[in-house]
């Protein structure tokens, strides 16, 4: 980039703006947003409004990011794709009862992961993000009412999916640094939160069982 | 060449042609109300404009004190003061206009949007402070929700920043789009210019097309006019963007005593959501320098291909409306 | 470039200014499970004085201990908060929570250099305890899953403000306003204990 200079300073400032965006989506209801801005908006703001996706997405961007670029640049692919795929046979699958099961096991996995600080195959990654984008993207199609344009509302879940991972991966990247770049503590930081988000998974998983 | 570069390349295509949806989506229907006053606190209401889903099927609600069934509405010694509200405003019905004709005294116009669905009517005399804040919440609103539902602006937009890149210039770009789009908008709003509105909206597709061509231009490291003169090119485009503006306020059929504060929360509103728009899009930029998916070799053609055949599918659709074979 | 600073901070204003009507109608669960996730550690003095002095003995014991706690806390105590979840009861769960206070405090005023696998043991053992306790409330909460991340952070955070007290443990002055602040945890957790005894009792 030739504005190499200015490029330095805004970064940061970007995407606190970003997240500060998403942040106050979260505290909106989807279906008000439905109602004023159709049902593109209402898909991309239903799985902001659920606390078990932000924390499922932020998880696998983290982990994405904190394997490199090279590793996070393929989910950038395949986390939107599945959400697409899970959120198009949503709806005739109903898997209710296992979904809160299923998705702290998730949280579960990619925590301990993430506090593991494994560096795991690229390709197993891409399977991971397929797989708890299509999990999440089945259980967001739940928001569908009769009336919704599906495609658009799946489209506005997988369009909010890739700006999320996007985003995230590319901060966790700036936060860990380069490979040559000795910063302990920050990548410690980001193992304690990885076994921050397998805590919260088992807890979930604690309560899907005993409800 | 790596896939994975292409990415971008292909969520831009994706979410490109799914937009005319959206937008088709928003040119939902208008319902205009008016309340005739007949005796003291006593009207006849009347549906001006009938809404699309049907006079019978809007839950129009009054205020509790008003007796209400159409075409007769009583409120008593009381008369028609308190909340006013439309219960199921949606997709199929996004805004309602209540225009209210008392016995003395000027007409009263209220809008109620799916962003605004209650309105408090008031006695005769002045606007109070509280009216003019739901004013001013109500058109606010209205302006986030019409740029953030019109696709072709902010594909427009989209196209300014690939050219232009990031740093000092994307400002003065933008300001100039803004002060250009502002100042048409408003001179379409007093009615300083009419300019009809189906040439109009082809003319905004044209644009887009024009910057397509242009991204084009500058990957193959020919200067455009874009990239020479960017404030020049943006602020003579918001010109007509601007007129596309008005035309959504033009529906709703505003008091031109309100007018004038109605219009400046309207384009307050506007650029509210251009801003996010743009910050989003920055962001989204760095994201994909930092993570290595930039174009490069022919996939950063991809994006321009794209913009350029979804604006010119519109302009192909918006000028066979002009010619009314459509 | 501060231009671009100020714009973010304007569009980010302008946009928790124009959700905000849509606040008052939804997730008041998500908001009020996550205060009171947060809040659940902090407002108990015993839950908070033993986090804290977690966080120190790990800065003193250094190396392995300063970064392995941090990580492997949250999973232990996970661990009891699914036992606490499940209603599985464990022997005498407040007068352990107190002990710990107790007994970690002890070890931060002595300086104790425990060899890292029983630290790691007491420490793990007293985490199941914690977790329990907060567990337990768990699925009365309003939102159980803003709950947990609420209190999961919360926890966290506590162990941070520990190990951040603890590098004052570089200069003299500050190891001992170390040990001080260890007795002093120490005699709270004594208090604690005896009182939760003679309630017992």
């Amino acid at each position: 980039m030739r504005h190499g200079s200015a490029m330095k300073h805004w970064p940061r400032s970007t995407s606190a703006g970003a997240l500060a965006l998403i942040a106050s989506a979260t505290s909106a209801n989807a279906h008000i947003i439905g109602a004023r801005l159709g049902d593109f908006y209402a898909g991309a703001a239903h799985p902001l409004t659920d606390l078990a996706d932000l924390i499922l997405w932020f998880a696998l961007a983290l982990l994405a990011g904190s394997l490199g670029p090279s590793a996070a640049r393929p989910i950038l692919l395949f986390f939107p794709l599945g959400l697409l795929a899970g959120s198009s046979v949503g709806a005739e699958v109903v898997f209710a009862p296992a979904g809160g099961l299923a998705a702290s096991g998730m949280l579960v996995l990619l925590g301990l992961l993430l506090a593991a600080g494994l560096r795991i195959h690229r390709n197993l990654l891409c399977v991971i993000a397929f797989g708890a984008a299509a999990m999440r993207g089945a259980s967001n199609a739940g928001g569908m009412g009769p009336e919704t344009n599906r495609l658009l509302f799946a489209l506005g879940i997988a369009i909010a999916g890739y700006v999320a991972i996007a985003l995230v991966a590319a901060a966790t990247v700036a936060f860990r640094g380069e490979e040559t770049v000795s910063r302990g503590w920050r990548r410690i930081a980001i193992r304690a939160l990885g076994s921050w988000i397998a805590a919260i998974g088992l807890m979930m998983g604690g309560l899907a069982l005993a409800s | 060449m790596r896939p994975s570069l292409r990415i971008l390349a292909a969520w831009t295509i994706v979410s490109a042609f799914f937009a005319p949806i959206a937008v088709h989506a928003h040119e939902s229907s208008l319902g205009a109300l008016e309340l005739r006053e007949v005796r003291h606190g006593a009207y006849v209401a009347r549906w001006t404009i009938e809404p699309t889903i049907g006079a019978a099927r809007v839950d129009l609600r009054m205020p509790p004190h008003c007796f209400f069934r159409l075409p007769e509405l009583d409120c008593g010694e009381k008369g028609l003061v308190g909340a006013l509200t439309i219960g199921n405003l949606g997709s199929r019905m996004s805004a309602a206009l209540i225009k209210i004709i008392p016995m003395e005294g000027e007409a009263r116009s209220y809008t109620i949007t799916t962003a605004n669905p209650t309105v408090s009517i008031l006695g005769p005399g002045a606007p109070s402070l509280q009216s003019w804040i739901e004013l001013g919440a109500t058109y606010l609103n209205y302006g986030v929700d019409h740029i953030l539902l019109g696709a072709d602006h902010l594909l427009f937009v989209f196209g300014l920043i690939w050219i232009v890149g990031v740093g000092r210039r994307l400002i003065g770009t933008i300001t100039a789009f803004t002060i250009g789009h502002s100042a048409s908008l408003a001179a379409a709003a007093f009615g300083l210019v009419g300019v009809p509105e189906r040439p109009l909206n082809a003319c905004i597709a044209l644009s887009i097309v024009f910057v397509g061509v242009e991204i084009v231009k500058k990957r193959r490291g020919e200067a455009g006019l874009t990239a020479r003169y960017p404030s020049a090119v943006a602020g003579a485009f918001g010109l007509v963007h601007g007129v596309g503006f008005a035309s959504a306020l033009a529906g709703l059929g505003i008091e031109s005593r309100l007018l004038p504060a109605a219009l400046a929360f309207f384009n307050l509103g506007v650029e509210i959501g251009q801003l996010a728009f743009v910050l989003l899009t920055l962001s989204l930029l760095w994201a994909h320098r930092r993570l290595g998916a930039v174009l490069t070799g022919w996939g950063g053609l991809v994006p321009a291909y794209a913009i350029g055949s979804v604006a010119m599918f519109w302009f192909i659709g918006r000028l066979l409306r002009v010619l009314e074979l459509d | 470039m501060s231009f671009i600073r100020r714009s973010f901070l304007l569009a980010a204003i302008a946009s928790v200014a124009l959700a905000s009507p849509a606040i008052a109608h939804e997730q008041a669960g998500v908001a009020a499970g996550l205060a009171s996730g947060v809040l659940h550690p902090l407002s108990g003095p015993d839950h908070l004085i033993a986090m804290v002095a977690v966080g120190l003995w790990g800065a003193q014991l250094g190396a392995p201990a300063i970064f392995l706690l941090p990580i492997t806390f949250p999973l232990v105590m996970a661990i009891g908060g699914v036992l606490g979840v499940l209603r599985i009861p464990l022997p005498a769960p407040e007068a352990m929570i107190a002990l710990s206070g107790v007994l970690l405090g002890v070890a931060v005023a002595m300086r104790l250099r425990a060899p890292f696998a029983a630290a790691a043991a007491l420490v793990g053992l007293f985490a199941v305890f914690h977790g329990h306790a907060h567990g337990a409330e768990l699925p009365d909460a309003s939102d159980p899953l803003a709950y947990g991340a609420g209190f999961v952070t919360a926890t966290g955070l506590l162990h941070g403000c520990g190990v951040a007290l603890g590098a004052l443990s570089r200069w003299p002055v500050g190891e001992r306003l170390i040990q001080g602040l260890g007795a002093a945890i120490a005699l709270l957790g004594g208090y604690f204990l005896a009182t939760g005894l003679g309630v017992a009792i």
